[in-house]
This record gives C-alpha cells, structure tokens and sequence, in this order.
C-alpha cells in the first residue's frame, strides 16, 4: 500500500511540473517528464486493462487520465498530430470505461471535440461519424462538440464560407486544427476552381478562396499550385484534358482461355 | 467489474519509443488477444516488426501475440511459424483452442516433413517443432493416452517414441495388437511398416507370454522364416495347447498363401527323428518344467517322460509339416467343398439348351461355367452327362475343356496326376491325344496344384521339355506358372526363358506370364531381362504376356517397384503401358495408396489407347480392395464415361474390390451397365456383379433374384449379342462358384492380401484376349468355411451358434421341381439323423416281415449311396445335424446351429460364437477357416465328424470304377485343323 502510495505521490509530483512545462510551452522539458511519467504508468495495476481493484486506483486513475490529457495537448502544441492520436487512443478508455470509477474530467468534452477535429481535418469521415455515433446526448449539446458537428456539417455540404468565417473556439487548442481545416477548404476550393473556370481575375479569385489581402492570394498560389499562370491580373488554370483511351478487350487470350476450358472439359471423363 | 473494451490505447502504446511501454502493451495485448484479435490485426505488421527486430528484447512474445492473431484469421501456417517462434512461451499444454489447433496443425506439419524427409536428402527438421512434437507425445504418455501416442508415432515415423509408448502402457500386449493393425492398414511406406513390424517383433519376444499368432504374421511379412521355424518349434515342443497354437500358426500363415514362405518355414524346422540330438535339447527343458511342477519327480519318470515327449514331438512335427505344406489344409477345404455342394445342374441344363450350339463362344462359356460352378468340388457330373455335347469343343476349345476338369478337381492332390492321365502327353510325346488336350491336361494339372506344387512340379518341367509343340508348351507353361507361383525356382524360369525365346506367340504368351507367376512378388532383376526381350519381340501376344508377368514380378513391392512402372507408363507400346497399370495395380494392391490411385485416374482419362483406359480404370479395383466401400464411389464418374473401355474397367474395378460384399453401392453402380448398349460392358457388368453378389441371399439382397431373372432372360434370348450372352453365362458361373461354398476374396481374415487370389483375379481379367485364362479366377475362390479341429487335427463333433436369421445367409433355392433337383443325389442329405432313423425305421418294418440280420446290412448299404460311413464308422453315432436340415425345422428362427465344420460366410462371421458350455473352446477368436480347438473335457470320448473323402470312387466316377477307366473323351477325335487358328478374337 504504501509504495503504492509513494509511487502515485511521485507521480503526482511529477505530474505538477509537465503541467507548468506545458502551459510555459516549454516543450522539450514536457516531452521529457511525459516520457518518465509514462513509464510510471505502466507500474500502476489499476489502470486499463487490468482494472486492479487496489486502494491507490482511483488516484492512479484520475492522475493517469490528467497525464494523457495534457499529454494530448502537447501534441496539439507541437503540431505532432500522430502524437495526439496516440495519446488520444491511450485516453479514451478513461472517459469510455471508467465512469463509475472517477468524476468526469473537465477536460473531456475538450478532449472528444479536438479528436473529432482532428478526425475531420485528416478526412476520416468515416472514423468521425463513429466517433460522434458513440457520445451521449448530453455530450452532443457541449459547445466543445457542436462546434465540430457543425463544421463538419458545413464542409459537407459544400459551404466553405461558412467554415472560413467561424472564428470563435472554445478552447486555444482547436485552433491549430481549425487553420488546418480552413487550408483544407482551400485546397478543395482551388480543386473546384481548377474544373470550373479556365481563369478568374485576381479579385473574383480573392472573393472565392476569402482572402482579404491579394499578398496572401500570391503566397498561397505560390506555395500550393505553382502551376497557375497569373497574367494580366488573371489566374489562368492548367487543365488536365487527355482522357485516357477506353483498354482494347484482350479477345484473342479470352478466346484461348475459352478453348483450354473446353478442351479440359473434353478430358474430364 | 471493469472491463477494457477496445485494445486501441495498447496498440497505440505499441509505437511508443521506450522498450518498457512496448513490453507493457504486448504482455497486456497477449492477454487481451483472444478478444481483441480483430483490433490488433490492423496493428499486426508492427508486432511482426517486432518480433524481427533482433534486439528487441520480448521478440518471443511479440511471436506469440503475432501467432494468436493469425490463428484467428484463420492463417494457421503463419500461426504456426510464429508459435515456433515463440519458443517456450508457446505452451502445448494449455487448454485453449488457439493451442489445440496449432498443435494438431504442428503435428500434421512434422509429420508431412517426417515423410518426405528421404525425398529432399534428409533436410533437417526445425528442432523446435520436434520439441514441441515430443512434448505433446511426453504428455500423451503423462495422461496415459498411449493409444494417441502410438497413433502419433506411427505418423511421424518415430519409431523411437513408438517403443517407449508402447513399454510404458500398462496393457503391452493390447497396444502390440493396436499398433500391428495400424501399422497394417495406415502405414503406407513399406519400408517404415517393416521397420514398426520388427519392432513389435521384437517387443513381443520380451513379453512374458507373447502373441505368437501375430508375431508370426508379422515375420510374415517381414519374410522371416528362420524365426517363424523357431516360434514353431518351440512351440510343439511344449505343452498341448501350445502346439494347438503352433497348428493354428500354421493354418493362419497357410491361409496368406505365400507358397514360398511356408516352405521356407517348413525347410527350417528341424528334422524330426525320435531321440534326435535337438529332442534332446527340448527334452531337458521339459524335464525341468515338470521337476519345478513336480519336485518329487524321479530320475526314471523323467526317462519315461521323454520316451513318450519325443514320440510326440515326432508326431507333432509331421503334422505341423503337414499343414505348412498345404496338404492337411486343401484336404479339409476339398472335403469340405465335396461334401457341402450346392451346385445347381438345372441351371446349366438351361443354359446348355438355350445356347445355340453352333455358337463356339457360348459353348465354351458354358463349359467356363460348369466348370467355375463346380470349382474344388470334384463333382463333373455335368460333363459326363453331356458327353456329345462335350465333343463339340474343338482345338482350343478342347484346350479349355480339358483344363475346366483342373478346376473341377482343384486341390485334389493325390489323384490329380491319375484323373488327368488319359488326356496328358504320353511318352515319347506321339500318343494319339491331341496337342489341344494335352496341353489343356498339363494348364489342369497347373490348376490342381495351383500354389502347391512341390509333387508336379518336376512332371511338368519335364513335358515341357520334351515337346516342341506350341500348344503342349503353352499349357505347360501355365501349368508350371501356377504350380510354382512365387517359388523364384531359376530352373524353371530358364526353361520358361527357353519357351519364350523360341519367339512362338502362343508359346510365348503363356511363357511370359509364367514367368510373372514364377517370380511374384520377388522384384527380382528378371523383369528387366523381360521387357527388354517385349522390345525385341515382333508378337503382340508375347509382349503383352510379358507384361502381365513384368507385372507380377513386382507385386507388393510398392514404392520399390516405381521406377519400373515409370518405365512402362512412359514406353511407346500401348501394351507396356497396360502392363504398367497392371504393375501399379498389383504393386500396390490393397493398399489405397493416394499416390497409385491419383497415377491410375490420370492415365484412365488421358492415355491414348483404350486398351490402358480399360487397364487403368480396372486397376484401382486392385489398388482399393481392402477398402471395398471407397471403389464405387471413386469409379462412379468415370463409370457414366463415353467411353465404353472405362466403362468396362469400371464395372470390373468394382466387381474385384467389391466381390461377396452385395455392398448397394456397388450394386446401384452396375445396374444400369448391365443394360449398356455395347456388348461388352454389358459382359463386364454381368460379370462384376456376379462377383458383387456372390454368396448373397434374397433375404439380405433382394436384388439378387432381379439378377437372376436378368441372366436367365439374357441366356435365352436369341437376339442377344454373343458378348454379353457369354458374360452372363459366365456370371452364372460366378455367381454359383465352388458348389455355392465359395466366395471371392482378395484379403484374408487377417487382413492380409492373399498373393494366390489377386494373381489370380489378374490373370483372370486377361480372358479379355485370350479365354482359356479365365479359369484363373477360381485361384481367387475362398471357400467360407469354418472349420473346427482338434489337436489330432481332427475335426470333433460340435455345435456353434449364428445369432442371425437362417434365411440371411442359407443356400439360394434350387431352381427347379425336386425331381430334376440334383441335390438329392449329393451324399449330404443322408448324413443326419433322418438318415438314420428312416433306416431304423426301414429297420423296424423289415425286422417285423424278415429275418433281422441280413436286411439290416442290405438296407444300410442301399440308403448310403455313396457308400461309406455306414460301413466304416459303424456304430459310431452320426448324429450329424446338416444346416439345412436345421433350417427347414426352424425357418423363422433368429439363430441356427451350424455344425462343424459348417458354411460360415464372411458378413456371417460376426454372428457366430460358441455356445455356453461347449466342450470345445478356440485357439483363436475368429469363427471362420480353420480354427484350432481346445478339449475341455479330455477325458470323454471323442466323437469325431465322419468325412466324406472324394477320394476315387469320385461319386460320379464311382458307376464306372476308377476314374482313370473312364476319361471324359474330349472332343472324340481330334482332325487335324486347318490353319488358320479359330482364335478367339475380341473386338
């Protein structure tokens, strides 16, 4: 019991100093007691999935829940999405499992709705619709989630402006997701403008991709399609126009495949 | 209680950097794999990644994880190679169905391995699947399931595991007994079944009281005479009911019919000579075992004792020597088959008059018939009542007929040479007979002494000799193949070659497969010498007896005879190749071998010539045998072939491996065949399913009477194509073989292949080119005895039970009014109480009207037709209750009472037993063939079946005297014929 004891304190300890790490964004150092904090973990029984009923579990629960959380928002901050999964895979079971075990967290509809952004910003559309298909109602009113849903909603049905226009987040953490996604309906954007029109003037481009200033149209034209031609205030776009001929039909192997069938045929019997 | 419900976080801990959190998901993941299986298979390239990173320190139970997901993807050899990658983590004990499966799967992977180790060059086997192999055979051994653990040795061909297994059993003797029936029925290496044959061989000598009948049949088959002599010797040696066991040793080993074996053995007993200086080795032994019964046993009691031991020893030895030699054995079968005949002349009067006369093929089918009808039996009345008709037989026509009386009089040692003196070549070879007799006497003197022919053998080599005559050699040559089957003598053979080489095709056919039946079974490097002089030779006839015989020189030898038959598959002329089917037919018969019969089916739809198909499709027959059911189902698709050819093979596969069975299946695969719409499928069908039927009854087959019917109709309808006309005259033949005592087997009842019978039915399957073959199928014919002897080799009187409706397995009913019924003429009707109390009763009513003594004898002389028991038994009692007298008492009895020796077929055997407190009890446990019986009761009289000995005066050949008086004249007198040769030609 006691060194049960002593290890979740330790880690509390530890736990205190990633916390003022992170929120002094100093990130190299927060890494690093993660790490350490991570390997604690392993030595806690009363985690997943073993659930080990022992006096020290729910500490070592709420404690464990509180590391992955931040562990979560520290890839958020170094823009390490691979990283969020992963801790965000490792979390869930604390917010799905354990409801009769520990309070809910403060963070966890914080938590869902940058899963699902980031769900919705790597298009796992699918993944997205399970994901939300799991939450509770109560969950489905919190703005944290709403705000996802709606987006998410927006981009289906095409209406970018909409998407470009939120600007209001519930926590500093979505952020680097929406900007993401306000790239991605960019992208989709100059994908559609691509088919559309051979070329627009700079000021109709403008409107269209919700620039404000033309400097920005040319560095994202410059950095995503240096394949667009800007001449007289004009964007031209390239068009793909060879459309591959339709495959001759191999008749001649089908006619021999035909014939070895029949022959095989003749000697079955 | 709290439960995880998704393996995502360990999985996503998977790519975390530290070792300590990866060993911490992967222990958690091993645990959680059997529910999560299908969560940490999208994860599954990083556990295998893992377990090959060399430096990952739990490569071992990334293994196992990777091993469990893939099981239950259904990917068991990916399993597998993780499990062994597991090493020990990897626990065959567990009781889970992930390690369960995998282990079965290991076994079948090493034992795969095991087998085609030669193959590759003996490529090491991974040692941790034979660690884990060896594991689970230590732990069926822990858990006393030593039954698997044979089992599983066997397979892997471990002989080593196989000994331990069976010493640490608490029931030796029971896993001997487990272990020989399987090393028989599913070892299919036959060097690895020799090898577990030794093996047992040797286990049971270090047993206290050894199995003697199954260590002799399994020297046996390891070709051990030396041993078998010792066993027996010892045996006779010692008490009363050892050397009952030594004559039932003999009797079994006789029944496999291996003639060079047995006198092999017989030649390694040692002399027997009253005071010999090996008696007097035994007798010490003896002394000492009745010194340790008796202590107080003198010095001169003990003299006396080995007096008499010795005389007994002598006589003991003669006829043990008896039995080996065959004599003993055929005189019993032969009495038996003459004194239990059920032959139906009716039916051959039928056929005679419907056949028209002038048609030589029904003719001599006819005389096929009568001859396979009454085969061993010695009962020719049919011919000698027939005499004109007989006549009409001509050239080779005559051939048959003279051979026919061979079959007729098979097993008739003693007076074989004199019944056929009229007709064999006189001195100087000019006699008046005719070559087409003569030779036709020398193939029936073959047939008499098929596969005993020690007392011919010399007489024949010697007519061979002085004749320069084709048809003269080639019965001799016959005659000499069936007399010294499978002795390898190299005498004979160099005179055979002689023959052959002469490049005759009548001579030389008949030599060829003279030479295959010489030399059966001994792979001998003759039947390279044979197919060499088949390439040189210009005869079609030559080559193809060649064949056969190149086919009969590697019988049995399976695997070894590969390459030869690889040789003749590959050749050029399509009758080498139909000699390789026959090779691969008789190399591998009884076995079901996969590979012979996957090698058969291809070359049944692929070779060019019919004549293969035919060959091929007939093979598997052979091949299958022991497995009857399997046949028609493997034939059921080439049997609806266009081809008529397999067709044919087919309806004959089935009737060889099927024969006696009256299997439905087979049944319901012939029948539409008998209606083929060509002639000789029709013939074949008739044929096979006469085999098929054989022995069958109404009551347990009802379509037996349909197949009757069918016969009869085809017989005598004069529209009837010739080719199916004689199949169904032989099918009669068939049907009713030996007197109706008889059935076809190619097996023992040991299970062992009987060489005499499948040589025969090969040889037999001949008659397609040349008919005089056809009486090769009586080698086949077993008669379905049961009979009973005594340590006098005697048979006593006594009864045994058949719990089984008397209906199932009687006699068919004669075809006609009683009055034309040839049965009342047969001597069996009056060897029972009816006999005797009718002449009591004759007795009482003469006592009454004349003198008492002189018609008391005239009246017992006038009701013994036959005249024999009465007069010599005298005032022995005879109360021999007959079967079927029985049967007519008690026609709606669930049991009957059979007396010995009694008609006991094969699907009967498992009815019969002995009846409580019969005074006789069995050496051993089969009811059927010759069964050696222990005295209960050794102090009460014996009373003792009184035989029927065929001896001359045959019953027929009694009116005339000695049957050498009255020679079936064959075919009057022979005019020379005008070439060409009316050969029988089969299209």
């Amino acid at each position: 019991m006691d060194s049960g004891n002593s290890k979740v304190l330790e880690a509390q300890r530890l736990y205190g100093r990633l916390e003022t790490s992170i929120f002094a964004r100093n990130f190299d150092s927060a890494r690093a007691f993660l790490n350490q904090l991570k390997v604690k973990l392993t030595e806690f029984s009363g985690l997943p999935p073993l659930y080990r009923h022992t006096s020290t579990q729910v500490e070592e629960l709420k404690l464990a829940r509180s590391i992955l959380e931040q562990a979560v928002l520290l890839s958020v901050g170094t823009e390490d999405q691979e990283s969020f999964e992963l801790h965000f895979l490792q979390l869930k079971p604390y917010y799905t499992d354990t409801r009769h075990l520990i309070p809910p967290s403060n963070f966890e509809y914080i938590m869902l709705g940058l899963n699902l952004l980031r769900l919705l910003v790597q298009n796992r559309i699918a993944e997205f619709h399970t994901e939300l298909e799991l939450l509770s109602p109560e969950a489905l009113k919190n703005d944290c989630i709403k705000i996802v849903v709606e987006l998410e909603q927006a981009l289906m049905e095409g209406a970018y402006n909409h998407v470009l226009r939120s600007r209001k987040v519930p926590h500093d953490s979505y952020n680097y997701f929406i900007n993401l996604l306000a790239k991605t309906v960019r992208d989709e954007i100059a994908g559609c403008s691509e088919k559309a029109y051979d070329f627009l003037t700079l000021d109709d481009a403008k409107t269209i991709f919700k620039f404000t200033r033309d400097q920005d149209l040319m560095t994202y034209i410059s950095e995503e399609h240096p394949d667009w031609e800007i001449r007289n205030r004009c964007v031209y776009f390239q068009k793909v126009k060879d459309f591959s001929l339709c495959k001759e039909i191999p008749s001649l192997q089908l006619i021999n495949q035909t014939l070895g069938y029949a022959r095989e045929l003749e000697r079955i019997v | 209680m709290t439960v995880a419900s998704t393996a995502s976080g360990l999985l996503a801990m998977l790519q975390e950097q530290q070792p300590q959190l990866k060993k911490y998901a992967l222990h958690n993941l091993n645990s959680l794999a059997d529910s999560f299986w299908h969560e940490i298979s999208a994860s599954i390239s990083t556990i295998e990644s893992f377990y090959e990173d060399e430096y990952f320190e739990q490569r071992e139970l990334a293994a196992l994880v990777a091993s469990k997901v893939f099981y239950y993807l259904g990917e068991h050899n990916d399993s597998l190679t993780y499990a062994l990658g597991a090493n020990s983590l990897f626990d065959v004990l567990e009781d889970s169905d992930y390690v369960r499966t995998l282990v079965a799967k290991c076994l079948d992977h090493y034992i795969a391995l095991r087998k085609t180790r030669e193959g590759e060059g003996a490529t090491a086997i991974d040692p941790r699947l034979v660690a884990i192999v060896e594991r689970m055979l230590d732990k069926c051994m822990q858990d006393r399931k030593y039954q698997q653990a044979i089992g599983m040795a066997l397979d892997s061909q471990r002989l080593d595991k196989l000994q331990e297994a069976i010493r640490k059993s608490e029931n030796v003797p029971g896993m001997l007994a487990y272990c020989f029936r399987l090393a028989r029925t599913h070892v299919d290496k036959r060097e690895f079944r020799q090898e577990v044959l030794r093996l047992i061989v040797n286990q049971h000598q270090g047993l206290h009281s050894p199995d003697y009948l199954t260590v002799c049949q399994c020297l046996m088959f390891l070709n051990d005479p030396q041993t078998v002599a010792n066993i027996l010797d010892k045996l006779i040696k010692g008490d009363k009911i050892e050397a009952l066991l030594a004559y039932q040793i003999a009797f079994d080993l006789f029944e496999n019919e291996n003639q060079l074996f047995l006198l092999n053995v017989r030649d390694r007993l040692p002399e027997a000579r009253a005071g010999s200086s090996s008696g007097g080795g035994e007798n010490t032994e003896t002394t000492e075992q009745n010194g340790m019964m008796d202590v107080s046993t003198s010095a001169e009691a003990a003299t006396n004792v080995e007096d008499s031991q010795d005389n007994i020893y002598v006589d003991r030895m003669g006829k043990l020597k008896g039995i080996l030699s065959g004599e003993t054995p055929i005189h019993l079968t032969l009495q038996f088959l003459y004194s239990r005949n059920k032959s139906d002349l009716l039916i051959l009067k039928t056929i005679k008059h419907s056949v028209e006369t002038r048609n030589s093929v029904c003719h001599s089918a006819t005389i096929y018939s009568n001859a396979l009808m009454h085969a061993g039996t010695t009962v020719d009345t049919f011919l000698r009542d027939n005499l004109d008709w007989l006549s009409r037989a001509t050239n080779w026509a005559k051939f048959s007929a003279t051979a026919g009386l061979g079959v007729i009089h098979r097993g008739h040692l003693q007076q074989g040479r004199s019944l056929m003196a009229p007709y064999l070549p006189q001195d100087g070879g000019t006699g008046g007979g005719s070559p087409y007799s003569e030779g036709g006497a020398l193939y029936a003197l073959g047939l008499i002494h098929a596969n005993h022919g020690e007392g011919i053998k010399s007489f024949l080599l010697e007519s061979l000799r002085k004749t320069n005559n084709e048809v003269i050699q080639h019965g001799a040559c016959l005659g000499l193949g069936l007399a010294a089957l499978g002795t390898a003598d190299d005498e004979i053979y160099e005179d055979i070659k002689h023959v052959l080489y002469t490049d005759s095709a009548i001579a030389g056919e008949a030599a060829g497969i003279a030479m295959g039946l010489l030399m059966v079974g001994s792979a001998s490097d003759k039947a390279g010498e044979m197919l060499t002089y088949a390439h040189d030779t210009q005869h079609e006839k030559i080559i193809r007896g060649l064949a056969l015989g190149i086919a009969l020189v590697v019988y049995g030898r399976e695997e070894e005879a590969d390459t030869l038959i690889e040789q003749m598959t590959r050749d050029q002329d399509p009758i080498l190749r139909y000699g390789g089917m026959y090779a691969l037919a008789l190399a591998y018969r009884g076995t079901s071998n996969n590979s012979a019969i996957r090698r058969l089916l291809h070359f049944a739809v692929s070779d060019v010539s019919d004549d293969v198909r035919r060959a091929a499709v007939l093979a598997l027959g052979f091949v299958l045998c022991s497995d009857p059911t399997q046949t028609p189902k493997i034939v059921s698709l080439l049997s609806e072939s266009y081809n008529a050819h397999v067709r044919y093979g087919a309806a004959m596969a089935v009737g060889i491996s099927c024969a006696g069975t009256a299997s439905s299946e087979a049944i319901s695969l012939l029948e539409p065949l008998t209606s083929d719409a060509v002639d000789f499928v029709r013939q074949g069908a008739l044929m096979a399913m006469a085999m098929v039927l054989m022995q069958a009854t109404e009551a347990r087959e009802p379509h037996v009477a349909v197949f009757r019917r069918q016969l009869d109709k085809i017989v005598s309808d004069k529209h009837e194509d010739t080719m199916s006309k004689m199949g169904a005259i032989l099918a009669y033949g068939i049907l009713d073989a030996g007197g109706r005592n008889v059935t076809i087997s190619l097996q023992s009842r040991t299970g062992h292949d009987r060489v005499m019978a499948v040589v025969g039915m090969a040889v037999f399957t001949q008659f397609w080119y040349w008919y005089p073959l056809t009486y090769f199928v009586s080698l086949s014919f077993a008669p379905t005895a049961f009979i009973g002897l005594n340590h006098e080799l005697r048979m006593p009187k006594f009864d045994i039970i058949s719990d089984a409706k008397p209906a199932l397995f009687a006699y068919p009913a004669p075809t006609a009014p009683p009055s034309v019924n040839v049965n009342i003429k047969l001597p069996t009707a009056v060897l029972s109480t009816s006999g005797r109390s009718k002449s009591k009763a004759k007795k009482d009513t003469d006592a009454k009207t004349k003198a008492e003594k002189q018609p008391d004898t005239s009246s017992q002389m006038d009701e013994s037709s036959s005249g024999k028991e009465a007069a010599k038994d005298g005032s022995e009692a005879m109360e021999v209750d007959s079967a079927v007298e029985k049967k007519a008492v008690n026609p709606e009895a669930t049991s009957e009472v059979l007396s010995n020796p009694a008609r006991v077929i094969p699907l009967q055997e498992k009815y019969v037993r002995f009846p409580e407190g019969c005074r006789y009890a069995p050496v051993k446990r089969t009811p059927a063939g010759f069964v050696m019986l222990r005295d209960l009761e050794p102090s009460e009289p014996v009373e003792l079946v009184s035989t029927d000995s065929p001896a001359s005066p045959a019953p027929a050949g009694g009116a005339n005297g000695a049957p050498a008086a009255a020679p079936i004249p064959m075919g009057g007198v022979d005019l020379e014929p005008a070439p060409p040769e009316p050969f029988v030609y089969v299209p």
